[in-house]
Order: structure tokens, then sequence, then C-alpha cells
């Protein structure tokens, strides 16, 4: 059989993202020294917002590369090819609304929405809220139904697990939380106070976010009964990249009560650049599995006996 | 890596699948010494089906000969089932973890059913190409026809 034998760079991918996080968390704490010892005579909400958007957004944009390389070694009728097909749309769908929001939805002179004499605000506003939505809603709807497809797939070849007890907790503790959300607006709502479309949007990812949560969990522990194997890491970090983004939601909503400056600057700075990494480590994981299988045999093993019978070959 | 004479003689026989003989084909175009491989099966081939071969068993002696050919590779075969079980095993360890090898490996699992099961897995969480990589590996040097027939020496 043939087999190919040039490698690439991406045995490395995992590597590179881990490094690529490290120096971005580096370079975060040093301006935030910087911004310390200098007496804190800027805003620091001003500096790390657009750093975080620009740093998730490439990494988004990694995360799709490395889908799409990994995309195109499952054929049509393989299993997991629905799965890599929805986790290349939801980073599509992730990539797509970052540069969006980023880009056409301000009004930075880089758009050219806002160029002509009358800027088209209704129309920079509508684009990103279909921004939003794709990145949040419909990206979430997307990995809870790949995540369904890999439970799937990994209960028919003996991996499966029931829910246990820590499960239903950190589901319960989301549905809590999305409760207390749900409340809050409706509070709100009756109160006569308006509710933004951006958190109208929040909202309905909420109710995924418990399914992803619950799926996550299960996720984790299914593949716990595997092992720590190439294969495993990747959906491990998919796993774990769920549970985190569930955090932050969480986070972002207490946070705020307790504390208006550092601690959740630093929050808001650090946590999205990091799950972002966690995600693009899932098509990572998998190509190093896969050009580790495809790398070429290096000479047989000493231990086979030179003496194997000729007819037996 | 070479395709197996197993594969060859099925492609000689137009009984491999249509995917497959491009891939051997396309192998083939590359290398010279399964041409000749190729090349020799068709003579013996055509020899056969001419008759020109004598027939290989004459006597006693022959067949005691052919005996003890059995004999030897019958133990061939007990020790390269052990080897694919033991390089199927890392393999899954690799991959998958310790303890995916408890869940596939069944206790009197024989080794062309996990072999079979270890594909499987291999197929669906790598992709097929990574997968025939992996197995061929595990059949390298041995005398076992993969489960789809052809296997690398």
């Amino acid at each position: 059989m043939t087999r190919e034998t040039s490698l690439d760079g991406f045995e490395s991918a995992p590597r590179w993202i881990v490094v690529f996080l490290g120096a971005y968390v580096a370079v975060n704490l040093f301006v935030l020294y910087v911004w310390s010892t200098a007496g804190q005579v800027f805003s620091i909400q001003a500096t790390s917002g657009s750093t975080s958007a620009l740093s998730v957004t490439g990494m988004t944009a990694v995360e799709l590369w490395l889908c799409l390389v990994v995309l195109r070694s499952f054929p049509a009728g393989a299993p997991l090819r629905s799965t890599w097909m929805l986790l290349t749309i939801a980073a599509a769908a992730r990539a797509a609304s970052g540069v969006i929001t980023e880009f056409l939805g301000t009004n930075g002179l880089l758009n050219p929405l806002v160029w002509p004499e009358q800027p088209k605000s209704g129309l920079i506003e509508q684009i990103r809220y279909l921004a939003l939505i794709a990145g949040g809603p419909v990206r979430l709807a997307l990995l809870a139904a790949a995540m369904l497809a890999v439970l799937r797939i990994l209960g028919k070849f003996g991996f499966r697990v029931r829910p246990a007890i820590g499960d239903w907790a950190v589901s319960g503790i989301v549905c809590m939380f999305t409760l207390a959300r749900f409340g809050e607006a409706c509070a709100a709502s009756l109160a006569g106070r308006p509710i933004g479309q951006e958190d109208w949007i929040s909202l309905a990812g909420l109710p995924i976010l418990c399914v992803l949560s619950l799926e996550a969990m299960l996720l984790c522990r299914s593949v716990a009964r595997m092992g720590h194997g190439l294969v495993c890491r990747g959906w491990v970090a998919l796993g774990y990249g769920i549970l985190f983004t569930v955090a932050g939601e969480v986070a972002l909503w207490v946070l705020p009560r307790y504390s208006q400056t550092l601690p959740l600057t630093m929050f808001c700075a650090f946590l999205p650049p990091t799950i972002a990494s966690v995600f693009a480590l899932v098509p990572a994981y998998q190509l190093v599995a896969q050009r580790r299988a495809m790398r070429p045999a290096g000479s047989p093993p000493e231990d086979l006996p030179e003496a194997v019978p000729e007819l037996a070959q | 890596m070479h395709t197996r004479s197993a594969a060859l003689m099925a492609y000689c026989d137009a009984e491999t699948s249509a995917t497959r003989s491009r891939r051997i084909a396309r192998h083939l175009a590359k290398c010279e010494s399964c041409r000749d491989q190729l090349r020799r099966i068709e003579t013996e081939k055509k020899e056969l089906s001419a008759g020109a071969v004598a027939p290989a068993i004459g006597g006693r002696r022959d067949l005691a000969g052919v005996l003890s050919a059995m004999a030897a590779w019958q133990g061939g075969r007990s020790w390269a089932a052990s080897e694919l079980n033991s390089r199927l095993r890392r393999q899954i360890e690799t991959y998958f973890g310790s303890p995916a090898v408890r869940v596939v490996e069944r206790p009197g699992i024989r080794a062309e059913e996990l072999l079979g099961e270890t594909s499987e897995m291999l197929d669906v969480f790598l992709g097929p190409d990574a997968a025939e990589a992996v197995r061929d590996d595990c059949l390298s040097g041995l005398s076992f026809a993969g489960p789809a027939g052809e296997t690398c020496r």
C-alpha cells in the first residue's frame, strides 16, 4: 500500500495553540502590571476588549481551518462525518460572527458601511444581530447536535455512560442559572425596563447551554472510559470547551454584581481566548492522531523472529 | 510499503473493488518491485492454466514434506496470532487508551475478530485512510489478510 510520506506541521498544532494562549496571557498580565504601576491613568476596559475579540476570532479561524482538514479525511457515509461537518459549521458560524461583529457591525473607520455620506446604521445593527445569533444560539445548537452524534457512536462501541449525580448537579446549576436569567428578564419587562436584543439573543442560547452541559459531562465520562489516547484528547477538549463556556456565562452574570474593575476585566480578557483555544484543540488533537497513524512505518520490530515458516508467508 | 501478494492476485483476477483497484494501479505505476511481482503472478497463472507446472506431490516423501510444512505453518500461525494481538493492543492503547483494550479485547476473542473490531473503531474515529495505515502496520510481516483482504509486508 502506498502511504502519505510528507508530514506537515499539523502534528505540532496543539503545541502552537497552547504557546499562543500562553503568550497572550503573559502579554495581558504584563499590560495589567504596567497599568497598575502607571497609576491607572486610563480605563483598563478600553484596552482589553479589542485584543480579546481579535485573538478569539483569530483562534476560531484556526479552528475552522483545522476542522476543514479533518473533515476532508472523513468520506461521505463515514459515521463521524456528520459530527465533523457540524463542528466545522459551528466554527464557521463563530468565525463569521467574530469578523462581522468586530468589522461590519461597528462604526469603525475600517467598516465600508460607514464610508458613505449617510452611514447605514440600521443595516449595521441588523448585521450585528445576525452575527450574534449565528455565533450564539445557532453555534450552540450545532455543537449540541455534534455532541449527541459522538455520544451515540461512543455508546455503539461500548463506552456508553448513564448520567450520574455529578452530571445532574452540573446540569441543575446551569438550569437554575437559566431560570434566574429568564426571571430577571421577566422582572425587567414587568417593571417597564427595555430588554436589549443582545440580551434576548443571549437568553435564547441558555436552554441549549443546559443540554450542552449535560452532554459535555457525559462526553467527558464516556471518553474517560476509553482512556487517554490520542483520539480521546480531542473529545475531552470539546467537553471542557463546553464546560468552560457554561462557566464563563455564569461567571459573567455573577461577577459584575461584586466587581466592576480589575477581576472582571481580567476575566473578560482571559476567558474567551482560553475557550477559543480549547475548541481549536479539538481538531488539532484529531489531526495529531490521524497524522501519527499515517506516519510511514519504520523498520520492523526487533522481536520479530526471522524464521517465520515459508508457507506462512 | 508494497502491495501484498494476496492483494496483487486478487487484482490480477479482477476481484478487488474499483476503489482498491485504482489504488493498487496507482501504486504499481510507481513501484518497480510490485510490477515485477505482478508479472510473476501473471506468468505463474498462465503456466498453471496451460498445465506447464508439474504436480508438486509425487510420492510419500513429498507428502511428508507437505505435512511437515503444514505443521510449521500452524506453529507460525499461532505465533502470528499472538503477535497480531499484541500489536493491536498497542495500537488501541496509543489511540484510545488502556481501558479501551479491556472493552474491546473480550476473553477468548480470536486475532481476526480483534483485528476486525479494532479496524472498525479506527475507521470510525480516525477515518478510513488512517485506519488502513494502522492496520497495515499491525499486519506487516504477518500471515494475516486484513478485513478487506489486503495487507502490507
